[in-house]
């Protein structure tokens, strides 16, 4: 462990006496307070300096970005790495609108649209000094379409035919179709790498290259040190040409019990916590050194149910599974939900009624839409209508031999969907059908929807701005559409939604897509949630982005009129 | 996880009536839980978003959880849960335990040397993170699946306290001599190594579904014993643990009745060791 | 002399047997296990079927069982365990940063615990049956019967959150630490290991005390101190005398105490994020990284062959009557 400077100021005094000791204790505060003042005469020029303590459940696997796929990942990356250019907070994926500059300083649509040459900024510098080129783009793009390397993000680089290099400074993207998302394809899932530092590698040795424990990258922030297990720091580049970060550092720390994580936040030893249970939400409220946030996030998510019999493969002409394969059953079910109440008790006040196959933020408009009502007396007589009735008096309908019972397949993950697993069993059992509850963990859960060996589940997705995933997740033969929804009049408004270059158009077109799904009900469209997270009252929060709360991390900073001891510590030991 | 102390102390102070009292009182609690129970352990209540999180109060001692539960009715249930699956885990490695032992014990020479290297090289492999590896890498198992597991993996020291107390037994003089006289060796066994062998085996048990109660508990806290919506009591701490700063008595309560069990078996177990002890000087 | 050589040998030699078995366990019970292992990496409903098998690919997963499994003991031999997946790097390194701290503080709470409980259990033994050994008796059977967790979670909430006076969690403070002199460095390691050690030690100290009482007591009863008592030396020269016979069994115990001293490491890591082999483990596990999981089974059943096995050298060197058999 390096040791800070000012350690060798204070005397070494082997420890002796309690006097003595009470001496040395003193003299080493004395020379923080010193070194606290010298550097706060650095930095108190603007609004720069502090310390930010996070403390999260997990830690990193790696900082290599294109293997890196989780919010507790991208949010590092995010601050030591830079995109070509940066998505505007609305999220808009329609050409270039919203979009501001980051590592190209402009870009240039060529007259076919089938090209943009980006400009990169000349200032720009990786962190060990050297210049940033056109090159490093091409690499870039080479890297996360390698198959050696097999991020998940190339599934969303696949209308980038190449990238090439027309002089040092810039680089072109060639596209393989005009679409209105191209920019967003072209900056978004690419954060750009140093080929000075990676190409002498082999592709194959990238992914466990020591590069993804120590990055060097372009961004306002820069990587000072990993501790395995205990913390990871970044702290300002302050040779940035975009300017210095505006805290000194930042440093995550790495608790996996969640209680211990809120003790750790409460207690004044961590100033941010991303993940926070509804029911400590209260208790950090009444916190007086805390400050609770919220953000809309990309997530949704459903009672997903499997429309073909179970095993079935997907695509296959298909026999409907008996008890979902009608879509009367399904409108029922849904019907049968107080959503708005399950909601509110499962997430309080940051839960949503989820509006359908997408997050609110990216539906174009949500007021068109009709939904399912919630009506127990109608899904009753609708469940009659469909033949389902209970004849033998044990509580649960039958038809034809089959017994409404199913089996609900939970994500031990998701301490929400847990509990609204819990809600949806009882409110279902109102109306006659039994739901058995399946919790299992993330790799159990995996090969039985990847099998479709599943009743239905507790859905859950994240998108990226732009729905393009709609397609994976919704359209059938979607790779991700383990409920094998299968409806062709989807398939073509969601095409014509993705495809048009008509901004008016295209709502029209998006909202036909919505509608579409909460009327064939292939799923019950069931929350969404404002994720909250704890603050430090100090610190002075940027605004927070729908796809991570840490997309302005670096516009971050603390009110100087109430430093705290750690703020006073300047860019720190680590360097 | 216990270890059997070398001998007995003075007698006089044998107080296993205390600890016997108790832990009859855990099993009928367990077995009577439905009478005992003023709430459902999983039926939501109607009014759940209104009663959830209550602190504990007359109406709910222990309190309510975040589904507006009964924390008391919970626990109650919960004991069936913990203490069926303790005492069905230890019944198992019992039977194994004493079969292998008793196998090695009465064999002697090269099987019993192989018997024990066997045992020495599965003692050695710490019992906890064989279980975590397994619980894990299964997923979510089903109480039986449990059961076995910790049975399976629980009866490394009954073999060897079962081949020991077998061994020294045959070499006593009774048994010399009743082989020597040509008693059938199938009724010796059923005459004098059973009886010998209960004493042993009751106090190996008691302690044994403590340690159970226990490790299921760990198990469960960590997520990968009794899955939820089952209720036992590790899993009721486990979803207190993430909110114990503002529902305290989330963790507390279904902690303090596991403690509560734990001490009562280690308390008879310890208490009939010295008791039967005595009896074996006087025999 | 040559008796123990031999017993050491063959002691030894079960070490080797004991690593050996703990991989082909370890290995059996993780390839047969269903699932995939990069459905641990990624959330497996929203990573494509496609890339996950690829992603398995790469990591060799797709190899026959007995193709993995020749690798896998050959690596082990060699002293290599694999690449985890959930750390991209290979697990042994991983353990190279976790194993000390799990040491460090298994070390320290045996040390206390030894020495606390052996000196409670001599105190008690030299009186069993009285008043105050009665007392001691129950409480440290109340504490033996507190499992690790729980206790640990008793701490944290009492002295981290209601009495702000520890640090909840961590090896030290992740903000401050290097800007402070060696003494605080060393105040603030002290201070963040108190809460995690004791609640290792408490349930340690009351298993050693239970034990040394009854060895103690024992060998009260024995005719060299009734001899020694006969001969007018004091109480306390006769007890001290009792006490030398009586420690040699917590030698072995505290040996044979690894795999339960192991286990509570694993929970109380776990509750106060204390970055060693437990916690690696069970992040290990929830990421399903079969590699790391393999290695911490592994080197978990090598400390406790090698704790047995140092017990065994001690008391070989120490126990008189040993030496002459």
């Amino acid at each position: 462990m390096p040791s800070a400077p000012q350690d060798t100021a204070a005397p070494s005094v082997a420890a002796s006496g309690v006097r003595q000791r009470h001496v040395t204790t003193l003299l080493g505060l004395i020379s923080t307070a010193l070194l606290a003042c010298s550097s706060a005469d650095k930095v108190t020029t603007g609004e720069t300096g502090g310390t930010m303590v996070i403390v999260q459940p997990a830690e990193p696997r790696t900082l290599f970005p294109p293997r890196a796929n989780q919010t507790h990942e991208l949010s590092v990356i995010a601050s030591v790495f830079d995109r070509l250019a940066e998505i505007g907070p609305e999220l808009s994926t329609f050409g270039d609108i919203g979009f501001t500059p980051r590592l190209a300083k402009t870009w240039s649509w060529a007259p076919d649209s089938l090209s943009i040459a980006f400009s990169i900024d000349p200032l720009a510098r990786w962190h060990d000094g050297v210049a940033v080129r056109a090159e490093d783009v091409r690499y870039t793009f080479h890297v996360y379409t390698s198959d050696a390397v097999l991020s998940e993000s190339r599934s969303l680089l696949g209308n980038i035919d190449s990238v090439s290099v027309r002089d040092s400074l810039t680089a072109v993207v060639w596209f393989k179709r005009r679409t209105p998302q191209q920019f967003l394809d072209a900056t978004y899932s690419m954060f750009i790498l140093p080929s000075h530092l990676l190409a002498s590698l082999p592709d194959s040795a990238l992914v466990n290259a020591p590069f993804g424990r120590q990055p060097v990258g372009t961004g306002r922030f820069r990587f000072a040190q990993w501790e395995a297990g205990s913390r990871l720091e970044i702290i300002a580049d302050t040779a940035n040409a975009r300017g210095r970060a505006k805290l000194d550092r930042v440093i995550w720390t790495f608790v996996s019990d969640l209680g211990a994580a809120t003790v750790k936040l409460s207690a004044g030893e961590a100033d941010f916590l991303e993940q926070i249970k509804p029911e400590n939400i209260p208790q950090v409220a009444s916190t007086p050194s805390l400050r609770l946030e919220s953000y809309l996030s990309l997530r949704y998510g459903f009672v997903g149910f499997n429309l073909n019999a179970r095993r079935e493969p997907l695509g296959a002409a298909g026999t409907p599974h008996p008890v979902f394969g009608d879509v009367r059953v399904r409108r029922a079910l849904s019907m049968a939900l107080d959503r708005a109440r399950m909601v509110r008790s499962a997430l309080d006040s940051l839960g949503m009624v989820s509006f359908g196959a997408g997050p609110r933020v990216l539906i174009p408009d949500t007021t068109v839409l009709r939904q399912v009502p919630f009506d127990v007396a109608a899904a009753r007589a609708l469940l009659d209508s469909a033949g389902w009735v209970d004849t033998n008096g044990d509580g649960v309908r039958e038809h034809n031999g089959q017994a409404l019972t199913f089996e609900l397949l939970v994500p031990t993950s998701s301490a929400t969907r847990l509990k609204l697993s819990v809600l949806v069993q009882s409110a279902l059992k109102n109306i006659g059908a039994n739901v058995v509850l399946q919790n299992l963990d993330g790799s159990a859960l995996g090969p039985r929807l990847d099998a479709r060996d599943f009743d239905a589940w507790m859905g859950g997705m994240q998108t990226n701005p732009g729905l393009q995933g709609m397609r994976q997740t919704w359209a059938s033969r979607g790779a991700l559409n383990h409920q094998g929804y299968n409806s062709p009049v989807f398939d073509a408004v969601l095409d014509s939604a993705l495809t048009t270059f008509d901004l008016a158009r295209s709502r029209g077109y998006w909202a036909r897509v919505f509608q579409q799904a909460i009327d064939d009900a292939p799923s019950v469209w069931l929350y969404e949630e404002r994720l909250p997270i704890a603050v430090h009252k100090r610190i002075r929060i940027a605004p927070l982005r729908a796809d991570g709360w840490y997309a302005n991390l670096a516009d971050w900073s603390v009110d100087p009129a109430q430093l705290i001891d750690r703020d006073r510590v300047g860019l720190g030991g680590a360097r | 996880m216990f270890t059997l102390v070398p001998s007995a102390i003075a007698a006089r102070t044998v107080r296993w009536r205390l600890p016997l009292v108790f832990v009859l009182m855990l099993a009928a609690v367990a077995v009577f839980a439905p009478f005992i129970a003023p709430f459902s352990p999983a039926d939501l209540p109607d009014n759940y978003d209104v009663v959830k999180n209550f602190p504990p109060s007359a109406a709910h001692p222990f309190g309510t959880d975040g589904y507006g539960r009964d924390v008391l009715s919970r626990v109650i249930y919960g004991s069936r849960i913990s203490l069926t699956l303790a005492f069905a885990a230890v019944s198992l490695a019992l039977l194994l335990g004493t079969c292998y032992g008793a196998v090695a014990g009465l064999l002697g020479g090269a099987v019993d040397r192989w018997l024990m290297r066997f045992l020495d090289v599965a003692l050695s492999i710490p019992r906890l993170l064989l279980l975590l590896a397994v619980t894990a890498f299964w997923g979510a198992l089903p109480l039986s699946a449990l059961i076995i597991l910790l049975g399976t993996t629980g009866w490394f020291d009954v073999a060897r306290l079962v081949r020991g107390e077998v061994q020294a037994l045959v070499r006593r003089d009774f048994i010399l001599a009743a082989q020597a006289t040509g008693v059938p060796r199938a009724r010796l066994l059923g005459r004098h190594l059973v009886p010998h062998l209960v004493p042993l085996l009751v106090v190996s048990a008691t302690l044994n579904v403590a340690g159970t109660i226990a490790l299921e508990a760990g198990l469960s806290y960590l997520g990968l014993g009794v899955q939820p919506p089952i209720a036992s009591w590790g899993n009721i701490i486990k979803e207190g643990a993430g909110v114990m700063e503002a529902q305290w008595w989330l963790a507390f309560f279904p902690g303090l009745a596991m403690v509560t069990a734990v001490l009562a078996c280690n308390a008879l177990g310890d208490a009939l060791r010295d008791l039967f002890a005595m009896d074996q000087v006087h025999a | 002399m040559r008796g123990i050589v031999a017993r050491l040998t063959s002691r030894a030699l079960q070490s080797v047997l004991v690593i050996f078995a703990a991989a082909s366990l370890a290995f059996l019970m993780l390839h047969l296990a269903p699932g995939d292992p990069i459905s641990g990496i990624a959330d497996a409903s929203s990573v494509p079927r496609e890339l996950r098998a690829q992603w398995d690919a790469q990591q060799g997963y797709d190899q026959p069982i007995a193709v993995q499994y020749t690798r896998w003991i050959a690596d082990v031999a060699r002293g290599r365990l694999g690449q985890s997946t959930s750390h991209q790097r290979p697990a042994i390194d991983v353990l190279g940063d976790r194993l000390p701290h799990t040491l460090l503080l298994m070390s320290l709470a045996l040390g206390a615990s030894v020495l606390l409980g052996a000196a409670i259990g001599a105190w008690q033994g030299a009186r069993a049956g009285r008043r105050p050994d009665r007392a001691v008796t129950t409480a440290s059977l109340l504490l033996y019967s507190i499992p690790e967790f729980w206790f640990a979670l008793a701490l944290l909430y009492v002295f981290a959150y209601r009495v702000h006076i520890l640090p909840a969690t961590g090896m030290f403070d992740a903000a401050m630490y290097d800007s402070m002199t060696p003494w605080q460095q060393i105040i603030d390691r002290a201070r963040h290991l108190v809460l995690p050690w004791l609640s290792l030690t408490v349930m340690g100290t009351a298993v050693f005390a239970r034990y040394q009482r009854a060895t103690m007591s024992d060998v009260m009863r024995e005719p060299f101190v009734r001899t020694a008592r006969a001969k007018g030396l004091s109480e306390a020269a006769v007890r001290r005398q009792a006490w030398r016979a009586a420690i040699l069994p917590i030698v072995t115990l505290a040996g044979l105490s690894f795999p339960a001293l192991l286990t509570g490491a694993v929970f109380v890591e776990r509750v106060f994020a204390w970055p060693g082999m437990g916690s690696a483990l069970l992040d290990a596990i929830d990421k399903r990284d079969y590699h790391l999981v393999s290695a911490c089974v592994i080197i978990g059943s090598a400390m406790t062959a090698l704790g047995s096995l140092l017990a065994d050298i001690v008391r070989a060197f120490v126990d008189p009557r040993l030496r002459v058999s």
